[in-house]
């Protein structure tokens, strides 16, 4: 099956700065995947390269075995695309905005992109300008539903939103792709919006992706020992450390995979979802990714 | 994608609507009334033969304070910097381009849409308004010299125009932001236009020289139609320059030499700074393409 999103060696600089470097990951279908890193780390980058917004300096990537930049008609009606701050015409209104869906794509259902927003008591006569933060992402997000896509992109979609308006819109998403089983690929900075819904994650940090995966193997192959003070150059054979840290007293060893023997006095503690990102942001060197091939799209 | 267009930029449809609107029923009634009133007086030159009522002396203010020819060189200017600059700049500091270019419509398609949509309803309004300008002036007759209107005829206006227009779509595509491209939309239409007019426009034809013993053979009053460039010449018998002026101690003058660019040439010179303009246009408008389909990436 052609992954949603692949991309190999993917690179984009802005004058002389790389804001995406040798980024090789795949999104499988079907998933809800999350796109996690700080601020400045590329992912708004990366969204922009697979909504074929921005073209590549270097590498590849493909959206269903295409590419967003040269067969971008071939996939406009297939992908969704919300960008950062939901940006949409102040001075229309929220009918207006419909109308410009239905307007602007082959692809496009009013009834169900209608009903969605009556449901959340939105009125169409309002102008996009008067509306909360909230109805405003949800017009967005009716919006890039309308057309039924296939994957849809989100970049930062709650960042602006208080915490009612955050849970109420990933509520909202998390229901309509259950629907239509579309994959998606939402970025933010904030572990614990992404912890809710998504299944997948991607850790990308300085332009550089970290680690990519299912977050239940993420978290079962992740593991949080901490015993007596180790010397610091004290040498684990076999074991693979994403990170160590030594206090006075003790030390605490991030590894991933197979959990060594180290003898008396240590423990495994429980290694939660944010503090597995915080690990890799924190230690940008230890991610290591296999290169996935890609694969040409039958045409 | 018409529809949008159309609801993008409605509000700036009616003001342009309204300004061309204005400026082409000032115009009209001034040329009606002119040409009404021709027919019962013998002509006066310098003057005309509008009537003593009150339609009579609206129209004869409107043309002492030559409105539409002020309008007819500053509208131009006004759509390039309220038009075109907010074409795409809005976009971009908005950000919106990411969801007008997110939809099922292509970039190239959003762009070439709007540009088409937006300009060609003004270049027509343009070319209204300057061709009433001509009307106007045929009613007048000979006593008002066409080239000192040379900006405000069609097709010169709607060449202007497209050229404002495109510069202003241009600067907004390269700055991103509305307020300076609009700034820089009016220096650089008022600095090519000057220019032009300046520099270029007496030297599309090479001019024709007049040699005359008879002082008065030269300037407007003795052709009223011709173009006159710079000052007349006097010399004396034995060929020195005396100067431009005529008068007490400039010695004896025998005869004058002055370079012109005769009136049946006027549109010949309409066709080729319209073609100059609209080139200019067409050119930057391809920049402008290139940017948002490439650059903006």
């Amino acid at each position: 099956m052609i992954a949603p999103i692949e991309a190999a060696g993917l690179g984009k600089r802005f004058g002389r700065t790389w804001a995406l470097r040798d980024c090789s990951v795949r999104v499988p279908a079907g998933k809800i995947a999350g796109l996690v890193g700080p601020n400045g780390a590329g992912k708004t980058t990366f969204l922009h390269l697979a909504a074929g917004l921005l073209r590549p300096t270097a590498g590849e990537i493909r959206v269903f075995g295409r590419s967003p930049q040269s067969q971008l008609l071939l996939l406009l009606d297939r992908v969704g695309f919300v960008a950062q701050d939901t940006p949409l015409y102040p001075r229309f209104s929220v009918g207006d905005m419909l109308t410009f869906g239905r307007k602007l794509n082959r692809r496009w259902d009013t009834a169900a992109a209608e009903a969605r927003l009556r449901t959340l008591g939105i009125p169409f006569d309002k102008r996009v300008g008067q509306l909360s933060g909230g109805q405003r992402s949800q017009v967005a997000l009716a919006l890039a539903l309308g057309k039924h896509p296939e994957l849809l992109l989100l970049d930062e979609p709650v960042a602006r939103l208080d915490p009612l308006a955050r849970r109420e819109f990933m509520r909202r998403l998390t229901e309509a792709v259950a629907d239509e089983g579309s994959t998606v690929l939402l970025s933010s900075h904030v572990v614990a919006d992404l912890e809710r819904v998504c299944d997948y994650l991607i850790i990308i940090a300085a332009g550089q992706v970290q680690v990519a995966g299912d977050i239940d193997a993420l978290l079962a192959s992740h593991h949080l020992l901490v015993g007596p003070r180790l010397n610091r150059d004290a040498r684990l054979n076999g074991v693979d450390l994403v990170k160590a840290q030594h206090t006075e007293r003790q030390s605490s060893l991030w590894i991933r995979g197979t959990v060594p023997t180290l003898g008396a006095g240590w423990r495994e503690e429980s290694l939660s979802l944010e503090e597995l990102v915080i690990t890799y942001l924190s230690a940008p060197e230890a991610g290591t990714l296999p290169r996935p091939e890609l694969e040409e799209a039958a045409s | 994608m018409t529809w949008v267009t159309w609801r993008q930029h409605r509000q700036e449809a009616l003001w342009a609507l309204v300004l061309a609107g204005l400026l082409a029923g000032v115009t009209a009634y001034t040329a009606y009334e002119l040409w009404v009133s021709s027919a019962n007086c013998p002509r006066i030159p310098g003057g005309n033969c509008l009537s003593n009522d009150v339609f009579g002396q609206i129209a004869q203010s409107i043309l002492r304070f030559n409105l539409f020819q002020y309008g007819l060189v500053v509208l131009p200017a006004l759509a390039g910097a309220f038009i075109g600059a907010p074409l795409v700049a809005r976009e971009i500091e908005n950000g919106t381009q990411h969801l007008a270019w997110t939809q099922g419509v292509t970039r190239m398609r959003w762009l070439l849409m709007k540009l088409v949509l937006v300009i060609v309803p003004l270049l027509v309004a343009a070319a209204l308004v300057g061709y009433l300008e001509v009307v106007l002036l045929n009613v007048e007759g000979p006593q008002t010299n066409r080239w000192d209107v040379f900006d405000q005829q069609t097709p010169v206006v709607p060449a202007a125009t497209l050229f404002a227009l495109a510069l202003g779509v241009a600067f907004g595509a390269v700055v991103g932001r509305s307020v300076p491209a609009m700034a820089a939309t009016l220096v650089t239409f008022v600095i090519v236009r000057v220019g032009i007019g300046e520099l270029a426009r007496s030297h599309y034809i090479a001019p024709l020289v007049k040699t005359t013993h008879d002082f008065n053979a030269v300037g407007s009053q003795a052709d009223p139609t011709a173009w006159w460039l710079g000052f007349p010449n006097y010399y004396d018998s034995s060929g020195h320059l005396l100067g431009n002026l005529l008068g007490p101690g400039a010695g004896q003058p025998s005869y004058v030499i002055q370079s012109f660019q005769p009136g049946d040439r006027f549109w010949a010179f309409q066709t080729i700074e319209s073609a100059i303009l609209a080139g200019l246009a067409l050119v930057i408008l391809g920049f402008a393409v290139y940017w948002v389909t490439r650059r903006l990436t």
